[in-house]
């Protein structure tokens, strides 16, 4: 029986490691940076007015997040641009 | 000489940083070297009852800081191993008894005496740590594969690495690591930890229940073979004496053929 539990969780893609993986991830990037919760929401919201009023973008791709490299969290922001606004 | 002095940390409690204390005490002293334990979590001491030693204790480290003994009085000798010592906490005094800079002198007086002197922290962040890390040159982070270790293993690197011109050194112990929950993909792996902390991996230890059996006898498990997590901390204790000694495969005992061949393309390292 715990062999077909291994197997069978190797195939599922939602684990509870993962789960644990991607939790512990997200809680040690703000954690790291003392950034309290919606603080990175409103910086995007910000950032993407001050791009807005240069370029029409595609709201519905943009991608805004935070990613740890060796300890360090960097700022990835993906705005796709339609046109120019000028 | 001059010893190194190595803390045991963590963060959180209940991981096992006492276990871990008492346990790479007897295996380094099993080597040959020197070792002097420094139980710092006074007020809670519970080092002596690992090393079964609660029946010597006459003087403490705050009998020693506050001169009412000398250094070497306070000192208790191991049943078994001759250059191991133990000296214990204070049971009556809380943390503020002893100050930063009147650990550090005390550090530095032990590691005159012994090749390693291992400090064992109190869990937190606050007084009993920065007293426990004062006089360390080095650090073992200990950790379970479980969130709330993880995230105050975090918190304790952070405030080693702010200590970067004292600390030279600081690595991880995974402790209480579970390989069958991890095979079912149900708790984090080694991998997943130190991927997470991006910090060097000093060994694995296995949950075991002979750890509460050794701590009931006195005699910590590192003492005596046919025993995982026995061996697991006499690896450690090699690594820290800069041998090259491999994590060891745990996840193929007890275990079916069948799992076996499993884990043969998909191992979970200790």
């Amino acid at each position: 029986m715990q062999v077909l539990t291994n197997l069978f969780a190797r195939l599922r893609p939602n684990s509870v490691r993962t789960t644990a993986k991607d939790r512990m991830r997200s809680m040690l990037t703000y954690d790291r940076l003392e950034l309290p919760a919606g603080r990175l929401e409103c910086l995007e919201e910000e950032l993407m007015a001050v791009v807005s009023r240069y370029f029409e973008l595609d709201k519905s791709t943009t991608q805004f997040d935070l990613q740890q490299y060796d300890r360090r969290a960097s700022l990835i922001a993906n705005f796709p641009l339609l046109r120019s606004k000028c | 000489m001059s010893g190194r002095v190595i803390v045991i940390t963590s963060g959180k409690g209940g991981v096992g940083k006492t276990t871990a204390s008492a346990n790479l005490g007897v295996a380094l002293a099993g080597t040959g070297a020197s070792v002097a334990l420094v139980d710092m979590d006074i007020g809670l001491r519970n080092l002596d009852i690992l090393m079964g030693l609660e029946n010597r204790v006459v003087y403490n480290l705050v009998d020693v800081i506050e001169e009412r003994c000398k250094l070497r009085q306070a000192l208790v000798k191991d049943k078994r191993l001759p250059n191991l010592s133990l000296l214990p906490a204070a049971q009556t005094r809380d943390k503020s008894a002893v100050s930063a800079d009147q650990m550090k002198e005390l550090c530095k007086e032990l590691s005159t005496i012994f090749e390693f002197v291992l400090v064992d922290s109190p869990a937190g962040i606050e007084q009993g740590f920065q007293n426990a890390v004062a006089g360390a040159h080095e650090a073992i982070v200990i950790c379970t594969p479980e969130m709330s270790s993880v995230r105050d293993a975090d918190r304790i690197i952070g405030l080693l690495e702010a200590r970067k011109d004292e600390i030279e050194q600081y690595r991880l112990v995974v402790n209480r690591y579970r390989p069958n929950m991890v095979q079912a993909n149900d708790m984090m792996s080694v991998e997943d930890v130190l991927e997470i902390l991006s910090v060097e991996l000093l060994g694995v230890v296995p949950e075991d229940e002979d750890i509460i059996v050794s701590t009931n006898k006195g005699e910590p498990v590192s003492g005596t073979d046919n025993c995982k997590s026995g061996l697991a901390f006499r690896n450690i204790a090699r690594r820290l004496r800069g041998e090259d000694v491999p994590i060891m495969d745990f996840s193929s005992q007890n275990q079916s053929w069948i799992n076996r061949i499993v884990n043969f393309f998909n191992p979970v390292r200790v």
